[in-house]
């Protein structure tokens, strides 16, 4: 697959599994551990033997989140030179020869909260790992020279991103869904601002944000902990703290109209994305939001596509997701349609969810014989959230990005078990986080269609 | 302290993940089980999580699509995972069990995940669906429509649009050449016997086999799919000998898309994979594309030509196809083509040195170990191995090959596959006639 789309993948993995960990239930104590060092670095080591691979991430609280207009998209370019432009000692080109050397995949994401690192590599290689990533992203340097050719590439793939129907759309439902909130900002950035941007721009966010006490550090791989946990106080516990200290953004307003955008390109299907304002990380809702995107969005037979295709059989594909940021979240309903039909589609999908509070979800919505042939939707979600957790053990890559994203957004005291938390979950809690974030239609929609194609 | 005692106990939380005396999957090769039903399954115990993956795979593929009928590989498995009715849909939904289906050159996949308590269950229902689907011509003219749409969204894509036209300049009429979701004329000429047809070929006991990833012993995988998958009827090996590609006298494929990049490609003829064969090609598209430090590596960080660079390998029983390509903003286009040539030139000419050479070989290793950490893709490359002839023992054969390559036979196989007259040169972008690769 193309790179930018693993990435995505990536992204959204990292997302999902993020909000499933505290599913898992306690066990052998020796395997896992978690630490902070004294410069404020939090760290968090699970042994993982199935391969010998070691994935690292490490992640930093700053993302697009803390752009301005002036400032929009340095975030991603710093990301992406702090990727492949090298360090104080070691030039772009000698850092992606060591890490050929050492067979690593190497790859980072911007979004709204967090920029996120991440390197898999076979486990014989801890050393270099570790002694790798402190030198990348806490030694970093660039001249401007190599900051224009980075500029290039970022800009490129800007066109990329703009000539992906479904991307573009799910940036531009983004912004529309959050207009007076820092999230508004595309985490791609603006244009201009990429183009004209200097070195000292860059080292001011880099010198602010990239610092131990900002981050925090998951590994999870073939090693041992009580070893690891030695290495990573060697090679990090030096790294002096900055004293930096962040004030919290406001939370993202609920969206107070219904916004509907149109665009066009040289494509042959229509793509329509959809975005409701759905509850931040922190939020008591966001397990019912879990099940609801699974009833809806997601499974064998899922309730969305279904009743638009039960009325004018007008969706062909569908997706659906729950983004948890820290200040607001983002459910997005992403549409393949035949493209005359993108109006109607956005129609269809908003009318059901207006009324989907009204809806059964469970057997113990009926009474008697009822009941008996009722079918169970939410317990039939609930085993597609276990399924899903299932399969999110299997990636160390993905297991770490969610140790790491986890340390830096939870402001719980006591998230609980993720499992807990949604057996708990009864068809009521549904019908009113229908009524919350789905019933007054206050929604951002996108389409696109096909050039000269009229949308009904 | 509040943070580290809340880190501490989520950390302890994923303990159980890992319980004592797991197996370590990427070191037991899958076992290959004769089931009593005459079919044979692939088995590849894994404790990881308590998920289990079965895959069907079904002979044929698009190799296996008669001319003018593209996209009936894909329409008659289709047929095959149609649920027929309402309740045995919620029977799969309830149990958090999914089911899709892959179509590729020489068979189609039939995937089938679920939670391992749910096995039986999962395949009672599947079995049903899969061993006596509904072949009406209403549900047929269904999945057509749905196939037509898809086939759009697919032509919306640069990257895949580009492998369809390689694929097709190579192989031509061949199934080889066809694409997964058809044309709308071929949907149009397709009928119902046709599917009836492929199906009875193909969905048969000397062809089709499991590949199963699952916790679940041996002996529970094999008596399940012994109860639920007894009717697959018996029928003559399909013996569609693979079709060999050849180089067009006509080497330009432009197809005028308007868009803020254009596609430039080289595609390249590859021998018939063998355990050699293919760990050379894997070496190959390593030191050409992929990640930082490739040789195409360099148009993107000191040439500012392109976000996306990539290298990969299609493969069929007869040959590799391999593709190697960028995607630059339009005005860039010319300069992107002549760098790319020049790239591919110089590997052709030089060969690569033993310093990258042993770059490449940790890089294929390390990669080929992230390719196989989950089961569903796991499970997945044991049986391709097996459809292509490598084995499925060469999930861990694999590592032995890349280690026995040579430089001198690497530099051998460079000089085979990328000389001088032998690319195919792709361009797909807004059609400047003087435009991209086409010198």
């Amino acid at each position: 697959m193309r790179r930018i789309r693993s990435k995505l993948v990536l992204f959204s993995m990292f997302l999902f599994i993020f909000s499933l960990l505290p599913a898992w239930p306690a066990g052998e104590e020796g395997r896992s551990r978690s630490f902070r060092l004294e410069n404020g670095l939090r760290v968090a080591l699970h042994e993982k033997r199935s391969l010998p691979l070691l994935n690292v991430v490490i992640a930093f609280d700053v993302g697009s989140k803390n752009e301005t207009e002036a400032t929009a998209g340095l975030v991603h370019l710093l990301e992406h030179c702090i990727l492949f432009r090298g360090t104080e000692t070691r030039s772009g080109r000698e850092v992606s020869r060591d890490l050929r050397r050492h067979g690593a995949y190497f790859n980072a994401h911007t979004g709204h909260d967090l920029s996120v690192f991440v390197l898999s590599l076979p486990s014989e290689f801890s050393d270099f790992a570790l002694q790798n990533q402190r030198d990348l992203l806490f030694g970093f340097s660039v001249t401007q020279e190599e900051l224009d050719q980075e500029k290039a590439v970022v800009l490129e793939e800007l066109n990329q991103m703009e000539d992906d129907p479904q991307r573009l759309a799910t940036d531009l439902v983004l912004r529309r869904l959050f207009p007076d909130h820092p999230y508004g900002r595309s985490i791609h950035g603006r244009r201009e601002v990429i183009s004209e941007a200097t070195v000292g721009q860059l080292l001011r966010f880099y010198r602010t944000y990239f610092v131990p006490e900002n981050a925090a550090l998951a590994m999870v791989g073939d090693f041992r902990a009580e070893d690891m946990e030695r290495m990573v106080r060697e090679v990090f516990g030096p790294l002096p703290s900055s004293g930096l200290e962040t004030a919290p953004l406001p939370m993202a307003p609920p969206l107070k109209k219904i916004v509907f955008h149109r665009e066009e390109m040289d494509i042959e299907e229509g793509c329509l994305v959809i975005g409701f304002v759905g509850p931040d990380f922190n939020h008591p809702d966001q397990y019912t939001m879990d099940i609801l995107v699974e009833m809806l969005g997601r499974g064998v037979h899922p309730l969305l596509p279904a009743a638009l295709r039960s009325r004018r059989n007008i969706v062909q594909t569908m997706n659906m997701a729950y983004f948890a940021n820290r200040f607001g979240g983002a459910v997005i309903i992403s549409m393949r349609v035949d493209p005359k039909t993108l109006g109607l589609a956005r129609n269809e999908a908003l009318r059901y969810l207006r009324t989907l509070h009204q809806e059964s979800f469970s057997k113990t919505d009926f009474a008697g014989d009822a009941a008996l042939f009722a079918f169970d939707f939410l317990e039939s979600a609930k085993n597609q959230i276990r399924f899903a957790v299932g399969q999110s053990e299997e990636s160390g890559l993905a297991l770490a990005g969610s140790l790491a994203r986890f340390m830096l957004l939870n402001d719980r005291e006591d998230p609980g078990r993720y499992l807990d938390r949604i057996q708990g979950i009864r068809s009521s809690d549904i019908r009113q986080a229908a009524m919350r974030y789905f019933s007054r239609g206050e929604s951002a929609a996108v389409a696109v269609a096909p050039k000269g194609v009229r949308v009904r | 302290m509040r943070a580290v005692r809340l880190i501490l106990s989520v950390v302890i939380l994923l303990c159980w993940a890992q319980p004592g005396g797991a197996r370590t999957p990427w070191m037991e090769n899958p076992e290959k089980i004769a089931l009593g039903t005459g079919l044979d399954c692939l088995y590849h115990g894994d404790d990881t999580s308590s998920t289990t993956i079965v895959q069907i795979f079904v002979p044929g593929g698009r190799g296996a699509v008669p001319q003018d009928r593209d996209g009936l590989a894909y329409l008659a498995t289709h047929m095959s995972l149609e649920i027929p009715d309402e309740g045995k849909a919620r029977d799969l939904m309830a149990q958090a069990t999914r089911m899709r289906l892959s179509v590729w050159e020489d068979c189609s996949i039939i995937h089938i995940e679920c939670l391992s308590e749910n096995l039986e269950a999962a395949l009672r229902v599947a079995s049903a669906i899969v061993q006596d689907p509904l072949l009406t011509g209403i549900r047929i003219d269904r999945a057509k429509t749905m196939m037509s749409l898809r086939g759009r969204a697919e032509r919306d894509d640069a990257v895949a649009s580009a492998r369809n036209a390689v694929l097709r300049a190579f192989y031509g009429d061949h199934g080889y050449g066809t694409t997964a979701y058809g044309t709308d004329d071929s949907l149009k000429a397709i009928d119902r016997r046709d599917v009836l047809s492929f199906h009875r070929r193909h969905f048969t006991r000397p062809g089709v086999f499991f590949s199963v990833g699952t916790d679940l012993d041996k002996e529970t995988v094999r008596a399940l799919l012994e109860k639920h998958f007894a009717k697959f009827p018996a029928g003559e090996p399909v013996a569609s000998p693979p079709a060999l590609p050849t180089v067009p006298d006509d080497r330009d494929v432009v197809l005028i898309k308007d868009a803020r990049q254009t596609y430039i490609g080289r595609a390249f003829v590859l021998p018939a994979p063998g355990p050699e064969v293919y760990a050379k090609a894997l070496l190959l598209e390593i030191v050409l594309g992929r990640g930082p430090g490739s040789r195409l590596w360099d148009l993107r960080a000191a040439g500012k030509l392109a976000y996306n660079v990539d290298a990969r390998t299609v493969w069929t029983k007869s040959s590799g196809i391999l593709e190697t390509y960028l995607e630059t903003e339009n005005i860039k286009s010319v300069s992107a083509s002549a760098a790319l040539e020049d790239v591919l030139a110089v590997l052709y000419d030089q060969g690569v040195g033993e310093d990258e050479f042993e770059s490449a070989k940790i890089m294929a290793g390390a990669h080929f170990l992230r390719s196989i950490e989950t089961k569903p893709a796991r499970t997945m490359i044991i049986g391709l191995f097996e459809v292509l002839g490598l084995g499925h023992g060469y999930l861990s054969g694999i590592f032995e090959a890349i280690k026995a390559v040579t430089l001198t036979e690497m530099n051998a196989f460079i000089r085979d596959a990328l000389g001088p007259g032998k690319a195919l040169r792709v361009s797909i972008g807004p059609g400047d006639p003087d435009g991209p690769g086409m010198e």
